[in-house]
Order: structure tokens, then C-alpha cells, then sequence
């Protein structure tokens, strides 16, 4: 499980995150949703070891014991493969395990792909390497800062299939940050909407996967927050 | 081939030129050979052994100034880049060395130096050293932090962040370096060979000008650019094939 203990975070006394204290449970797949600039990119940033907090603490406790975290930007390493790049996650113990690999490339629809460079790719495709190499990495809980959001309708759709295909395959607990509400409301199990840097409101959502865009539910849940995420900017 | 064949036209063209301009005399034969007595020229030294004679010392010349450059600066622009206590260290005596043209250094080179091979090397290796310093220093340098921050997500240590990432986006940079290095060296040969040098092309070039031989100068710098384009290609098209990544993104996805 991952605690967050008054976590905070300030740049030159303007505050990007007020203290938040939340628990991510094993195998829960959590959406944060919320404007750009609202301090959900921080928060990430800050559970990932990337930035050190102002105050707060952050633990894992129970079996989780790595984060990896998935970009916004596919950030792949342009003299790699494509397969190169998804093992690349294992430069600091190399352990070659080509069967893994193998399966992950199928399972991402890229095994045609595996000899092309980055430059070669698509930006759908780019990314799908970028979440291949943050699986290959083994995380116990993957970090998601808007992967999806470069891409078109239909890459997106086809991307957070294969993420819910993934997420069911290996159960690891998943936080992922995004601006497009109906897409925080189609993949989550829980929904946290962020405003001005702190958590505005929790929603749980226990609607069977896969989700469809068009269910009563879904647009009534997207409805709720877009309107808490409107009154929150006009207040 | 079009670029090719564009690229063609204006050496035609110059060729074309001075073949008028000698042909209708316009010039004493003294001031300008016509392209037939070069050419003549040019088979004459090439039957006579002289002209690939002079051409394999240049060239090992060359190649021996640009490996010790290559030895010196890729070291050093990496420590440079990576370390900036040791930049603080050398930067200001680099940037003064840097500005002090490598043909100003030769009546102090010859003193300390000698007039043997050692002179046309020190020559060569400063005419060659700045290019490719300054590349690797900045390759390694300007390595994009969104890349190291991968490193750091995946929990790499210093020395993995520098051997997985920071050098190989550095190979760029280098490349570019080293392809720079190469013609510089190539360039500062005739300074070099000026130094008492017996045998050369740039020799050859001196004392084709001491003989008031202008047809064999007109080769000598004909070869000078002919293979120095050649070597040029030569080590691209190497490169490329070691660097895979850096070919034009031709076959790129739409």
C-alpha cells in the first residue's frame, strides 16, 4: 500500500501542492483529474522520487516496493529499438529474459515493430514502448502522467483498452493523472479531483470493465465532476 | 542522384571556364596551366610514384594527428561536460588555447619541437583537437534532462545514468565532432608539411611553387580536395552504418 502523509509541495513559497494525506491500496487503479496546474503532475513527481516534498512523508508498506512511472512524453532513447527500449529498463542489472520480453511486446501489439527506432514510430506506438518499458522495470505501482494525452481519439481509446487488458492481466496498482474527465471516469476504479492543489473530492466507482462512454453512469459521474472541477475554478 | 547531378554542374562548369580562358589564352600558361597540362601533370607524378608517395605520408600524417585528437579531447569534453569543478579547472586555458590559430604556435612548436614528425603532429592535433572537444563537452552537456529523468525513474546510479544515457545521446554530438576533427586535420596539413617537411603534399605543393610549377600546385590541390571529400563520405557513410539512429527519417510512420 502506498501512504501519502501530509505531502506538500511549494516553489519559492507559491504552493504547486497543499498537504494531502491518501492511501493507495494494492491493486487499485486510481485517476487523478483535475485543470492543468492544479498540482496533480506535482504529486506524481513527488510519489515517483523525482522532486523532494517541502513536508510530508511517503510509504510503502506491505509488498509494494518499487514505483515506475510512464511519462507524458513517450521519452524513449532515440539510438534504441523498440525492443531495445523496453528492456532498457533493465540497464542497471541487465537479466536478459527474452521470453518476457517477447510476451510484453505481443501483448503491447508491437512485435512487428521490435527492430524500429523511435524516429520510426508513431506517437501511438512511441507510447505503447514507453508503458512496455515501464512493465519490463516490474513496477509494484505504475505512475501514469497523462500518457495518452497527444493522442488522437482513437489511439487513445485503443491504448486505455490495452492498459485495462494489462492492469487485469498483473493487477499493479495504477495512479494515473489526467485532465479528460471521461477518461479518468472510464478506467478508474477510484476518481480524485484535484482544484488549486489540493484533493476536492474522492469518488468511487464500481462499474464493470470495460466501461463504454455512452452508460447513464458514466456520463452522470462525468457531469458530477465536471461541475465540482467548474465550481471549484469559479470559487 | 539529383543532388548529385546538381552538385555536378558548378565543377563542370569551373572546369568548362578554365578550359576557355586558357584555350583563348587570356592567361600566361605560368600564371594559369591549362586543365590538359595538369591533367599531364597529374599522370606524369602518379607514373613517377612520386604523387602516392607524398599522398600516403600526408595521409598517415593526418590520420595520426586526428587520433591523437581523437585520444585528448573525447576524454576530456566528457570530464568537461560531466564535472564542472574540472570545467572550472580548464576551461580558461582551453578557451585562450582555442583562440590562438594553430599556424601562430609553429615557431614555438619547431623550438620545442623540432622540425621532425613531431612538429606536423602538434600542428595537426591542435588544428583538430577544438572541434571535437567542444562537440563531446556539449553533447554531453546539453544531454536532455527528460532522458536522465527516465534514468532516475528507473532507478539508475551515476555511472549507469552516464554508460545508458548520457554518452550514447552524446554519439551524436561526437559523430558531427569527429567528422569536423577530421577535415580540420586535413585543413592544417599544408601548415603542417610547411614546416621543413621532405616529403608531402603539402610539400609537394611548396615546392611546386619554388620550381614555378603551378600545374602540379593545381594537383596538389586537387587531391588535397578530391580525397579530402572522399574520406569525408567514406566516414559518414561509416558512421551511419555504426550509428543507425542518426539516418534521415525517410521510412518514418505517418
Amino acid at each position: 500500500m502506498l501512504s501519502l502523509s501530509g505531502l506538500s509541495k511549494s516553489y519559492a513559497g507559491k504552493v504547486a501542492l497543499a498537504p494531502a494525506t491518501l492511501t493507495f491500496a494494492d491493486h487499485s487503479f486510481t485517476c487523478i483529474v483535475g485543470k492543468s496546474g492544479c498540482g496533480k503532475t506535482t504529486l506524481l513527481r513527488l510519489i515517483a522520487g523525482l522532486e523532494a516534498p517541502s513536508a510530508g512523508t511517503i510509504a510503502l508498506t506491505g509488498t509494494a516496493r518499487r514505483i515506475g512511472i510512464v511519462f507524458q512524453e513517450p521519452r524513449l532513447m532515440p539510438w534504441l529499438t523498440v525492443a531495445q527500449n523496453i528492456a532498457f529498463a533493465d540497464s542497471a542489472a541487465p537479466h536478459e529474459d527474452p521470453a518476457r520480453l517477447q510476451k510484453l511486446l505481443q501483448q503491447l501489439e508491437l512485435t512487428e515493430a521490435a527492430s524500429l527506432y523511435p524516429r520510426q514510430l508513431s506517437g501511438g506506438m512511441a507510447q505503447r514502448v514507453s508503458l512496455g518499458r515501464t512493465l519490463y522495470y516490474d513496477p509494484d505501482i505504475i505512475l501514469m502522467d497523462e500518457p495518452f494525452s497527444a493522442l488522437d481519439y482513437f489511439t487513445r481509446r485503443s491504448l486505455q483498452l490495452t492498459l485495462l487488458q494489462l492492469y487485469a492481466a498483473t493487477r499493479k496498482t495504477i495512479l494515473f493523472v489526467t485532465h479528460d474527465v471521461e477518461e479518468a471516469v472510464l478506467l478508474g476504479d477510484r476518481v480524485l479531483v484535484m482544484a488549486s492543489g489540493a484533493i476536492q473530492e474522492q469518488i468511487s466507482i464500481n462499474l464493470p470493465q470495460p466501461r463504454q462512454a455512452v452508460q447513464v453512469e458514466i456520463q452522470s459521474l462525468r457531469q458530477r465532476i465536471l461541475v465540482a472541477l467548474s465550481e471549484r475554478s469559479s470559487s | 542522384m539529383r543532388a548529385f547531378k546538381n552538385g555536378l554542374l558548378l565543377p563542370l562548369g569551373l572546369l568548362l571556364f578554365w578550359y576557355l580562358v586558357t584555350a583563348l589564352h587570356l592567361f600566361s600558361p605560368y600564371l594559369l596551366p591549362s586543365p590538359g597540362t595538369t591533367l599531364q601533370s597529374l599522370g606524369e607524378l602518379c607514373a613517377s610514384g612520386a604523387l602516392p608517395h607524398h599522398l600516403a605520408i600526408s595521409l598517415e600524417r593526418v590520420f595520426s594527428g586526428f587520433l591523437l585528437s581523437c585520444l585528448a579531447a573525447i576524454p576530456l569534453g566528457i570530464l568537461c561536460g560531466r564535472s564542472r569543478a574540472f570545467e572550472s579547472y580548464c576551461w580558461p586555458l582551453l578557451e585562450f588555447l582555442r583562440h590562438v590559430p594553430p599556424l601562430a604556435c609553429i615557431p614555438l612548436i619547431i623550438l620545442w619541437t623540432g622540425i621532425g614528425e613531431a612538429s606536423k603532429l602538434t600542428i595537426i592535433f591542435l588544428a583538430s583537437f577544438f572541434p571535437l572537444f567542444l562537440n563531446t563537452y556539449s553533447g554531453i552537456r546539453n544531454c536532455d534532462p527528460k532522458l536522465l529523468e527516465v534514468g532516475r525513474s528507473l532507478n539508475f546510479s551515476e555511472s549507469t545514468q552516464v554508460r545508458h544515457i548520457q554518452l550514447p545521446a552524446a554519439l551524436d554530438a561526437i559523430a558531427v565532432g569527429l567528422q569536423l576533427s577530421l577535415g580540420y586535420s586535413w585543413r592544417a596539413l599544408i601548415g603542417a608539411e610547411l614546416i621543413a617537411a621532405s616529403a608531402g603534399i603539402g610539400y609537394l605543393i611548396l615546392d611546386a611553387e619554388q620550381m614555378s610549377r603551378p600545374d602540379i600546385v593545381l594537383v596538389g590541390m586537387l587531391c588535397i580536395g578530391i580525397i579530402g571529400s572522399l574520406i569525408d563520405s567514406i566516414f559518414l557513410n561509416v558512421l551511419n552504418r555504426l550509428l543507425p539512429w542518426r539516418q534521415k527519417a525517410g521510412d518514418a510512420h505517418a
